[in-house]
């Protein structure tokens, strides 16, 4: 590890629980962070920061003025400009050693399996369930975990999914819900505090430390500030994990 | 019997199972989530899960924005 890294990182690597191998780790890791909207923006920055080896951003958006509420990687400078471009930019800007690939691309069912490539784990900012389901099957397909994210208002939820050891997203999330015109209303620290979660996860499933959302979806009640674990299950019936 | 639903105390007949209460609750969420006592309920046995008195059962309609 070059000097400057070292003074980069020694707040975490004096923990007991990363280290210099942990460190090491992290730097040879690569992450796919799906989509850089509200979730992205935090993950992208937590993780470069921590110093992940390699950050692959995937989204087709270009930044709108109705992002900047919670979108904070992106900046009014942004606007109209792709959304993988400008987050590439504020994360070079914050960790230079991070190597970036931006992918301006919608995530579909056709480019996932590139898009993976050299990927050890998906997080998740999507923004609906069909790109989920994408995910999802990739992450089974692929064997990869896949960091759920969901937000809401001032709800969130998120899970760890790890094909093999656990339930699947699909098991759990059986469709979209009752479908809308209208973009859902969101206050921006639920998707702040959602994607502390997913970039918190994503660090141990890197680092195999401490005790992860498998089989467990935490959610988030930021109006009554309000944590709770709900226990999962496989379900027998899904139509993606094949346990049936 | 009364059972907790959503953080409400809520008194309703007895012998329910997990469909009728999502029926006698009119849920219209077709991908509802169903917690019962801390853990997820998978939708084949909602019609054979039976409801007790004092269960903690939460619909939760899923997060999907980011
Ligand atoms: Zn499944």
């Amino acid at each position: 590890m070059r000097r400057l890294d070292d003074q980069r990182y020694i707040r975490q690597t004096i923990l007991p629980e990363i280290g210099p191998d942990g460190q090491e780790a992290l730097a040879c890791a690569c992450v796919l962070i799906a989509g850089v909207g509200g979730l992205g923006s935090i993950t992208c920055l937590y993780l470069a920061a921590a110093g992940i080896g390699h950050i692959k951003i995937a989204d087709g958006d270009v930044v709108e003025l109705s992002n900047l509420n919670r979108q904070i990687i992106h900046s009014e400078a942004f606007l109209g400009q792709p959304k993988t471009i400008s987050a590439a930019i504020r994360i070079k800007a914050l960790n230079s050693h991070v190597r970036v690939t931006p992918v301006q691309e919608r995530i579909t069912h056709f480019n996932i399996d590139g898009l993976l490539k050299d990927v050890n784990i998906i997080v998740d900012g999507s923004d609906n369930y069909e790109t989920r389901q994408v995910l999802n099957r990739a992450s089974l397909r692929h064997e990869l975990p896949f960091v759920y994210g969901g937000v809401q208002g001032f709800n969130a939820m998120v899970s760890s999914f790890i094909p093999g050891q656990t339930a699947c997203f699909e098991c759990i999330v059986r469709g979209p819900g009752i479908p809308s015109d209208t973009s859902p209303g969101i206050i921006g620290p639920t998707a702040g505090i959602a994607a502390s979660f997913q970039a918190m996860e994503t660090i141990k499933l890197i680092l195999g430390i401490g005790k992860t959302l498998k089989n467990r979806m935490l959610r988030i009640s930021g109006l009554d500030m309000r944590l709770h674990s709900l226990k999962l299950v496989p379900n027998p019936e899904c139509k993606a994990c094949g346990r049936i | 019997m009364m059972v907790h639903l959503n953080g409400i105390k809520e008194i309703i007949p007895e012998g329910m199972t997990i469909k009728t209460l999502i029926e006698w609750a009119k849920e219209g969420d077709p991908h509802l989530i169903v917690e019962q006592n801390g853990t997820y309920i998978y939708p084949s046995s909602y019609d054979t899960q039976s409801v007790f008195e004092n269960d903690v059962i939460e619909f939760i309609n899923p997060n999907l924005g980011g």
